[in-house]
This record gives C-alpha cells, sequence and structure tokens, in this order.
C-alpha cells in the first residue's frame, strides 16, 4: 500500500477536523460537566461504603479511570454508522465507492486524522491535568508505549465494531436505535461507565473476554498498571486478547460489509 | 469477449438490469403489513441494451427522467451490477474490478460534490492527486491545462462549501479530470447553472476532450450541451435503447420537419412543425393567409429540442 496516499487522506482529515474547533471546545466542555456529574457520583458510593477501597479502587483511582476513559472515548468515539446510513439515504455512498481504493481502507484512513486531532486536542490535555493533580497517581515509563500501542489496536477494533454495525442499517434504513443500543453496549461492557472491577463477578469473568473490554479497559489497564500489565505475561495477555479479538472482527467486519456492498451493488441500495 | 480491440472505452452487450422492489402497501395497516411482506416484484431499468463507445467520444446519453440512465452510468462505474449481459469498460468488466475501474474513469454528478467541502479547491486537488497517485509532473500539466482553459486562480483557494454552485460544478469538473482519466461520465453538469456558466462548462469540457482525447458520457436534459458536446445521441426510453446516431441523423428522425414561423399583424409570432414529407410548407401558408394577415415568414430547421421532446412523447404513447 502506498504510505503516501494514507498520509494525504489523513491529512485532509486532520484540516477538516481543525476546520471544526469549535467542536472540539464543546467536546472539552461537556466532558467537564460529565466529569463533575462523575465524581460527585461515585464519592457518594464511596460515602455509602465505608471504606476507602472498594473492589480494590480507591476513590482517587476510580476516579483517574473514569476521567480517562471520558477521555479515551473521546477520541475513539467514530461516526462511522451515523455518516454511513446518512450516505446511504442521500445517494452519496456512490461517490465514496468510487474512490480508487477499497471503502473500508478509505473509510478508515479518512477517520484517522480525525483520531490524531482528538487525541492532541482532548486526550493529551486530560492526561496530563490528571497527571499534575494526582501527583503521580499515573506510573510514567515503558507503559506509555504500550498504551499507544493498545490505543492503536482498540481504535482498529473499534472500528471494525462499528464496520459490524453499520451494514445492518443498510437494511433496517432505520439508524438511531441501532447505534444508540451498540453504543450503550459497547460503555457499559468495555468498562468506560464502570471499571470492571465493580461488575458482579460472574458477569466479569463473561465480560473479560469480550472483545468491548479490549477498546477502553485493556488501554486504560495498560497505562494505569493495573490487571497484571505490570508483569510480561499481564501483557502479552492482553494484548493477545486484543489482537485475536481484531482478527475476528475484521474477518466479521469484512464478511457483513462484502454483503452490505453486494446488497447496493445488486439492488441499488 | 473477444471483439475488445482496445479502441473501445465502453461495450455493452444485451446488458439488462433488474431491480426487486417490495410492493408497498397503503395507509397504516399497509405499512405494518409490509414489516413481514415478502411481496416483491421486479422492476426492470435496464433492458438489453447494447452499445459501443469508442474512445475519445463525446456521446449525449438521453432519456426522460426515470428512463435508466443514472441505472447505466452507475453499471459502467462499477457501483451497480447488471443483472445480465457483458459490460466491458476500459476492456475490464467494472463491478469485478471497481476499484480498479475507478482509476480510470472520473465521474460528476451534478447535484453531488466529490470535494472535500471544508477545504479549498487546491487541497482537494493535491488530496486526489495522492489517491490517484498522479506522477507530479502529469499533475503540474493539468494544472497548466487548466489554466489555458478557464480562469481557475479565483476559486484554487476558495473552500468548496464558499463556492457558487456555477463555481462548484466547475471545480467537480476539474477534479474528475485531474487524473487523466480514460473516460469521464458528467451526470446533468449543468443542472441549475446560469447560461453563462454553462457555456463556460461546455467549452471546458470540449477542450478537456480535445487535449487528452478523454471520453466524455454525458447525461442532461439541456439541449444546448448536446448541440455543443455531442457529435452522437444515444436516447433510451424505459429502459430500452430507440435511438443510437449521430446528431444530424437525429433531425430526420420523424421526417424531415421543418418549423414554419409566421408573423400576425400585430408583431407576434405563430409557429407550426411541418413534415414536408407530407405537407407542403406553401400550402399551410396560403391556407393560413386566408383566415390572417402574415407580415413576415421564417422556415427554421427543427432544434434538437423539438425532435427530443417527440420522440420522448412518441415513446410514451
Amino acid at each position: 500500500m502506498n504510505p503516501k496516499r494514507l498520509l494525504a487522506i489523513t491529512r485532509a482529515g486532520i484540516m477538516e477536523s481543525l476546520h471544526f474547533r469549535l467542536g472540539i471546545f464543546v467536546t472539552l466542555f461537556a466532558n467537564l460537566i460529565y466529569l463533575v456529574l462523575v465524581y460527585y457520583l461515585w464519592k457518594a458510593i464511596y460515602d455509602s461504603s465505608g471504606t476507602a477501597v472498594v473492589n480494590g479502587m480507591t476513590f482517587t483511582d476510580t476516579m483517574i479511570y473514569l476521567i480517562l476513559a471520558t477521555a479515551l472515548f473521546n477520541f475513539l468515539e467514530m461516526f462511522v454508522v451515523w455518516d454511513m446510513s446518512r450516505s446511504i439515504q442521500s445517494g452519496k455512498i456512490v461517490l465514496d465507492l468510487l474512490k480508487p481504493m477499497r471503502f473500508r481502507k478509505y473509510t478508515f484512513w479518512s477517520y484517522t486524522g480525525n483520531h490524531i486531532v482528538q487525541f492532541v486536542l482532548t486526550f493529551i490535555p486530560t492526561f496530563v491535568v490528571v497527571m499534575i493533580v494526582t501527583k503521580g497517581a499515573i506510573p510514567v515509563g515503558l507503559n506509555l508505549v504500550w498504551f499507544l500501542i493498545a490505543t492503536v489496536l482498540a481504535l482498529m477494533i473499534n472500528y471494525n465494531l462499528e464496520m459490524i454495525v453499520s451494514p445492518i442499517c443498510f437494511y433496517t434504513e432505520s439508524t438511531w436505535g441501532i447505534n444508540i443500543v451498540k453504543e450503550t453496549i459497547v460503555l457499559l461492557l468495555s468498562g468506560a461507565t464502570i471499571p470492571l472491577a465493580f461488575f458482579p463477578e460472574k458477569a466479569r469473568m463473561v465480560v473479560q473476554y469480550l472483545p468491548f473490554r479490549a477498546v477502553y479497559d485493556i488501554p486504560l489497564s495498560i497505562l494505569l498498571e493495573k490487571n497484571g500489565s505490570d508483569t510480561w505475561q499481564g501483557l502479552v495477555s492482553l494484548f493477545a486478547l486484543q489482537l485475536a479479538w481484531l482478527a475476528v472482527l475484521t474477518l466479521a467486519g469484512n464478511l457483513f460489509w462484502n454483503c452490505a456492498v453486494k446488497k447496493v451493488t445488486v439492488n441499488g441500495g | 469477449m473477444s471483439e475488445y480491440s482496445g479502441n473501445e472505452a465502453v461495450i455493452m452487450k444485451n446488458v439488462c438490469k433488474d431491480f426487486k422492489v417490495l410492493n408497498r402497501h397503503e395507509g397504516l395497516k399497509g405499512s405494518i403489513k409490509d414489516l413481514f411482506s415478502r411481496d416483491y416484484k421486479t422492476v426492470s431499468a435496464v433492458r438489453d441494451v447494447t452499445l459501443t463507445v469508442n474512445r475519445g467520444e463525446i456521446i449525449g446519453y438521453l432519456g426522460p427522467n426515470g428512463a435508466g440512465k443514472s441505472t447505466t452510468i452507475k453499471m459502467m462505474t462499477g457501483v451497480l451490477e447488471p443483472t445480465s449481459g457483458e459490460l466491458l469498460v476500459n476492456g475490464k468488466v467494472p463491478y469485478k474490478n471497481r476499484t480498479e475501474n475507478c482509476e480510470n474513469i472520473g465521474v460528476v454528478f451534478g447535484q453531488r460534490s466529490q470535494l472535500w467541502w471544508s477545504l479549498p479547491l487546491i487541497e482537494s486537488f493535491k488530496l486526489l492527486r495522492d489517491l490517484y497517485m498522479v506522477p507530479e509532473k502529469d499533475y503540474e500539466g493539468m494544472i497548466e491545462l487548466y489554466r489555458s482553459l478557464v480562469d481557475i486562480e479565483p476559486i484554487l483557494h476558495k473552500p468548496v462549501r464558499e463556492m457558487s454552485l456555477g463555481q462548484r460544478t466547475l471545480s467537480d469538473i476539474l477534479a474528475a479530470f485531474l487524473h487523466n482519466p480514460a473516460i469521464v461520465f458528467l451526470d446533468e453538469p449543468t443542472i441549475g447553472l446560469d447560461v453563462s456558466m454553462k457555456a463556460k462548462i461546455r467549452e471546458l469540457i470540449l477542450g478537456l476532450n480535445k487535449e487528452k482525447n478523454t471520453t466524455v458520457i454525458l447525461t442532461t436534459h439541456d439541449m444546448g450541451d448536446v448541440d455543443a458536446l455531442c457529435r452522437r445521441i444515444v436516447i433510451i426510453d424505459k429502459g430500452t435503447k430507440i435511438y443510437d446516431n449521430d446528431i444530424e441523423h437525429l433531425k430526420n428522425y420523424f421526417g424531415s420537419y421543418r418549423t414554419l414561423k409566421l408573423k400576425r399583424s400585430d408583431d407576434t409570432w405563430e409557429e407550426y412543425l411541418i413534415d414536408e414529407k407530407t405537407t407542403d410548407v406553401m400550402d399551410v401558408i396560403m391556407e393560413k393567409q386566408k383566415s390572417m394577415k402574415i407580415k413576415d415568414v421564417k422556415i427554421d430547421e427543427i432544434s434538437t429540442e423539438e425532435v427530443i421532446k417527440k420522440i420522448y412523447e412518441g415513446s410514451a404513447k
């Protein structure tokens, strides 16, 4: 694959997202409100529990986890489902199919620019603020490198999840409901709204092996050196889980997309 | 498919395209019923079309709304798969090699833009250059050619969303030609444009076709486009090809028609369409003279618009 091509698409994506800079500020502001809410909610939970440590996590641990999860969510969030359903309804999908590149690849790289912008403008500032406020609660070392790798994998897994859901819209022509269901499932089961440590034992056993965890919980665990990621074995098993799901979901995404594209090419969408 | 000699841009042989459409029922009850309905009907959008387009040609692909023009174009671009028949674009089956096919074609849909909305035009150009992997030299050459054909300076650094419709269409056409494709499909490129912009765009298309020997397949409802650009016309209606010849023959399609114009005493014109094969023009004038005073007489050749109108109406019966 020609890297110049991918770079060009990424570059355009960056320029386009920077164009909507107001949107970025709004996101940051909305996050702030959300985090205030999260803060008081969890404060109440900890106060009522009577102990400083709940499920092996202190209040500070939980807050760090949730703040970073929110920041990660902003940066990983994709609108493939929305965009695709809109372009199907308007017929714009034809123009995307007429690019001299595979649609899935083209779409992925056109989102990459936006991810980079979001990472720099929302995740890094949040991370720095958390570092300063908590004065070294986040370990700094090789874990940052592993975190970046895990995040890229998470990004690809998330994209494939979107790619599995989007073709459903080809058939149902309704997007809103399906997207909300998908988003809720991902946020809940990935540990983005409630840390997985708070799940009931049996539920956690199941959730641990689901792909959703690979999107938020694994990168965050690696960053915070939790869940055994401070040992080589732990790290390898987390990455193995991510890679396994990435392979499965890529295959599934391919399959779904090929069916969907067949529907467009056979029946005109 | 042995007949491909390298000189044909498009070869279509007995191409058909059917769509399966759900039979919708009326009312709320009907809508609920539709949810579970398996009651499909087949609609033939394109029926048995055979067509060869040679390299460097500009052909007008005409037909009334819903005739199957866009469906044909979508099949040629590889977005739609023909139900039956053979279709070769640049010697390849388009829907099987869609991505590859896309490298050799350019497409403009008059009502949609493929440009990056919030970016200046030049950025879209650069992006397309990298996307199609156009060598730097060819790209520079193309921009030079554009400069010589139209005044692109005022739009080059303007974000696409700030452009007027005319500027945007112009930009889209330039973008479609940028990677020097063998074939460019123009789907109603002059829709909604003012007279001078239309003229500018026609000139541009003609110039690019001449310079680069690009095959142009044009669908339009504007006969001005057809007169200015196309030597050959293909007309389809209800999915069937009903005419395929050059524009001169079109005028004799229904016989030798003439438009007779008579100026009345109050300086208004009256028009009559006369087939010279069946009626004598002089007879008509004499007949009319009995009932009114004629100040002036004009005999025009029939316009393309009128012939096309007659063809559309004729086939609708």
